[in-house]
């Protein structure tokens, strides 16, 4: 029998008698090869415009509060194609990250502000106030907390106008797989919001694929 | 001036013959001198053994020994007590050297019979006699070959206690050295260390070198896995026996500070009570990169015990990346000629290091060695090929580096895919656990794997009699269906065939089972006509997944079984009501469906799977929707999820509430 040291999709080690140990919880619909699709607003002084984005989740490492994924951008009009990137997430835990982003040019204050933003984060402000929220207990909680930075593009070079020094605020929620977001960059209109919506891709339900590292 | 007739004298025929004389100071000499020949010369031990040299020399030993054993000495007779107290310590050395580090050696001596009257010889008058016997039994003791000493039978305690407390260094070392092979149940460490053996162990730790060396082996075999053990020897005296220990790692003597390592080390592992702070963790990890320096076995054996530090513990991979482990361990894999033991240690040691944290992986990635691990694939030794495997299965578990196809190339994948084919299992499952996460792969649609021949590798794999060969090749094949495009799952599911599918299906080792069922869950997700694989061969896959959800006991075989069901419950009218016939097929007044069992059990994963099922079953866009809600409903079903609405996994409760939501929309009778 092989080792199966597994880092994997699904937290094969866990089972409700070790809950405690990780949180946020694990969800289905925020595991790998899950699809989600929305706009993302990109407005600025001159016009208001919406892109359409697709994200798939590639890659999940609950230990280490870890996610990554692509975003597709279609209808970009700087460019031919869509725009594909490669992002990261850091999933707030308590554990690995909290709610203070710690980098980024995002001052606390610019946290507070952000995830205020979600209805959904407002038990939380006070004690994030306090601590950035490292002592919360997010494990039963039915939203998940995350930033995401878009690392380098997949298949555009970095002369198609667009830019990804900013990274988002984003929210998921457990129940539906709905995801909000906001784009926060310095160097940017604020507040552009991403709503993305879990996708069945054409089918009549939810399907779920994964794979296991050894 | 060396005759010609003189060379010719020493050849192995000729010594033998001479052996055979009756003149004892020709016998002598001719032990001795093939003692000297074959010291430290495996080819030499290698002529002599199959030319029948070790019988020979065991039966001079006896003859000798029962000499010596019958009779008066006469002063006629001292002389040939002199010839006989020298044959013995030659031939006992002859074996001695012969056993040391050479299987087949000890192999031939155990054969000979002559381990009972070297034992015997621990108890003879003469202490050169009593020192060359420990000295070869010793020998003897460092092979596995070896059978186990029963400390637990009759006398055997109380003579290992007698060679303990022996005033030779050589037989207390042999006591020492035997609780080293032999001592391996928790039983056995607790009757050794009841019997005193601690006291004196800890007391050969202030004896000479060879004492102490023997000292620290033999703790470590007490101590491993037994926090019992080790707090009787750490808790006495405010902790001076550890001390003794700690003491020992600064010694002049490499090997010695090896073994204190290696003993510290066991006794971190072993009891979390000790050793546990951060100053002691980064002093081991210091003194072991040290210790990699040393051009002998010491250096060969030092990345093994790094190995053990820090196998499993984040922590200590942490120090160790800190520590630039991997500058170091990277810059010793440039040494040309490396000995297979030493390439062998680091490249585990390197796997250990870059087993859980993504920086290691970019630390290792950007040290540009990766070509030398691929190089080890192809070394004539299996344990290095093997190692060069399991160190590139760690780098890939790097999710980032997979998701831009770095790993998918011809320079990492032609190897690992010939590798697929080696003489032993092993080698092809640890190539099998390298290319699974390889073939985890976003960008490049594997060509290069697809092109090279690999998944009919994979699939030929998928047949071995081996169970963990065909597991591993599954899951590989596993993760290459994930995210697929139609055309790849078309190409590896006409090579696989239907059949063959269902019968890894209901394979009989159900790792295999869960692997399989797994590819099927990945294959029919993704475009809707990938599907329709499941009916194939009048449904025989399908057939075979019903079959295992009814029999299973095992959850993994459970889950993956229900996300078959659930993907397949995503496709249209026909798909589902071939997922309720499976469901309800066997269902009558005495048996209810197998998903009632899995709703009910205590593993979350398998909740939600089930619970995930009927979302899908039940999912309102769908015609038949409503009909299935019914006999679901009849079937018990619905009734048993409507009792998990509070149940304590978040994600099994709130798909519950979509079920229950979804079946409130068809009017509030059935909810």
């Amino acid at each position: 029998m092989p080792v199966r040291v597994v880092e994997t999709s699904a937290p094969t080690q866990i089972s409700g008698a070790h809950s405690g140990q990780i949180s946020p919880p694990f969800c289905t619909l925020l595991s790998v090869g899950q699809a989600f699709s929305g706009t993302q607003n990109v407005s600025s002084l001159q016009k208001d415009e919406a892109w359409r984005v697709n994200v798939r989740i590639q890659g999940c490492d609950l230990e280490h509060g870890y996610l990554c994924g692509t975003m597709e951008a279609l209808n970009v009009p700087m460019a031919d194609t869509p725009v594909v990137t490669f992002w990261e997430g850091e999933i707030v835990d308590g554990k690995n990250y909290s709610f203070f982003t710690g980098k980024w040019e995002a001052s606390s204050e610019d946290d507070i502000r952000h995830w205020t933003k979600f209805p959904s984060f407002s038990p939380f402000l006070c004690q994030v106030e306090v601590d950035g929220g490292k002592s919360l207990d997010l494990s039963n909680y039915p939203y998940i907390f995350m930033r995401w930075k878009e690392q380098y593009f997949v298949n555009v070079g970095t002369d198609c106008g667009l830019t990804i020094a900013g990274f988002y605020y984003v929210c998921f929620s457990c129940t539906d797989g709905s995801i909000s977001g906001f784009y926060y960059d310095p160097n940017s209109s604020p507040f552009q919001k991403l709503e993305l919506k879990s996708t069945n891709e054409g089918r009549s339900g939810f399907s779920f694929s994964s794979y296991e590292l050894q | 001036m060396p005759t010609a007739s003189a060379a010719l004298a020493h050849r192995p025929m000729d010594l033998l013959n001479r052996l055979a004389s009756p003149d004892p100071d020709i016998k002598l000499k001719a032990l001795r001198e093939i003692k000297n020949q074959i010291i430290g010369n495996r080819t030499k031990k290698l002529a002599f053994l199959k030319l029948g040299a070790i019988p020979t020399v065991a039966s001079i030993l006896a003859e000798a020994d029962s000499q010596l054993a019958q009779g008066d000495v006469s002063i006629a007779d001292k002389n040939s007590n002199h010839y006989n107290y020298n044959i013995i310590i030659q031939s006992a050395a002859v074996l001695g050297s012969f056993a040391c580090g050479f299987d087949a050696g000890v192999r031939a001596v155990l054969d000979a019979g002559a381990f009972p009257y070297l034992v015997r010889l621990l108890s003879n008058p003469d202490e050169k006699v009593v020192d060359a016997s420990a000295r070869s039994i010793r020998m003897i003791y460092q092979s596995k070959l070896t059978p186990k000493y029963e400390f637990l039978k009759d006398k055997k305690m109380e003579f290992l206690i007698s060679l303990l407390n022996s005033e030779s260094e050589n037989v207390t070392g042999l006591g020492a050295s035997i609780i080293t092979h032999s001592c391996e149940t928790s039983l056995e460490q607790t009757s050794l260390c009841d019997a005193g053996v601690l006291h004196k162990l800890l007391s050969l730790l202030d004896g000479s070198l060879c004492q102490r060396d023997a000292s620290l082996e033999s703790l470590a075999a007490l101590f491993r896995n037994n926090p019992e053990v080790i707090s009787k020897f750490v808790g006495p005296e405010s902790g001076r026996a550890l001390g003794s220990i700690m003491g020992l790692t600064k010694d002049r003597n490499p090997r010695t500070r090896l073994l204190s390592c290696m003993c510290l080390i066991v006794i971190r592992n072993s009891s979390s009570c000790y050793l546990q702070d951060i100053g002691i963790k980064t002093k081991l990890v210091h003194l072991l990169l040290e210790l990699l320096d040393d051009p002998g076995q010491v250096g060969d054996e030092a990345p093994f015990v790094f190995s053990s530090l820090i196998m499993e513990k984040e922590d200590l991979q942490k120090l160790a990346f800190e520590a630039n482990a991997l500058d170091k361990f990277s810059n010793h894999l440039q040494n040309f000629r490396l000995h297979p033991k030493r390439f062998q240690g680091i490249l585990l040691a390197l796997a250990d290091i870059c087993s859980k944290l993504e920086s290691c992986r970019s630390r290792f990635l950007s040290l540009q060695v990766l070509n030398l691990v691929i190089d080890a694939l192809t070394h004539d030794s299996a344990d290095v090929r093997t190692a060069a495997c399991i160190c590139i299965r760690s780098v890939t578990r790097s999710i980032k580096n997979l998701c831009a196809g770095y790993f998918m190339n011809e320079v990492l994948v032609i190897p690992l895919v010939q590798l697929l084919n080696d003489p032993l299992a092993s080698v092809q499952v640890a190539a099998l656990g390298a290319l699974s996460n390889i073939l985890v792969d976003f960008t490049t649609g594997k060509s290069t794997f697809v092109q090279c021949g690999g998944v009919k590798q994979l699939i030929q794999l998928s047949k071995s009699m081996d169970s963990t060969v065909r597991l591993n090749a599954l899951w590989a094949l596993k993760n290459m269906v994930f995210l697929a495009d139609d055309r790849c799952k078309e190409g590896i599911f006409m090579e696989l065939t239907a059949s063959l599918l269902a019968s890894l299906i209901c394979d009989h080792d159900p790792f295999v089972q869960e692997q399989a069922l797994a590819f099927v869950r990945n294959l029919i997700e993704g475009s809707i006509s990938s599907v329709e694989f499941v009916f194939t061969e009048s449904g025989i896959i399908l057939d075979a997944v019903r079959k295992q959800l009814e029999n299973t006991s095992k959850a993994e075989v459970g889950i993956q079984g229900m996300y078959v069901l659930c993907n397949l419950a995503s496709g249209n009218e026909f798909h589902k009501e071939a997922v309720m016939q499976q469901l309800l097929s066997q269902v009558d007044n005495e048996t209810q469906s197998f998903i009632i069992k899995f709703l009910q059990s205590n593993d979350s994963r398998l909740r939600t799977a089930a619970v995930w099922a009927i979302v899908n079953l039940t999912f309102p866009s769908s015609p038949g929707a409503f009909c299935r809600l019914v006999k679901l409903r009849s079937a018990g079903i619905v009734p048993q999820i409507r009792n998990m609405v509070n149940d304590p996994c978040l994600d099994v409760k709130l798909r519950v509430r979509t079920v229950l939501g979804q079946a409130m929309t068809f009017g509030d009778g059935l909810s």
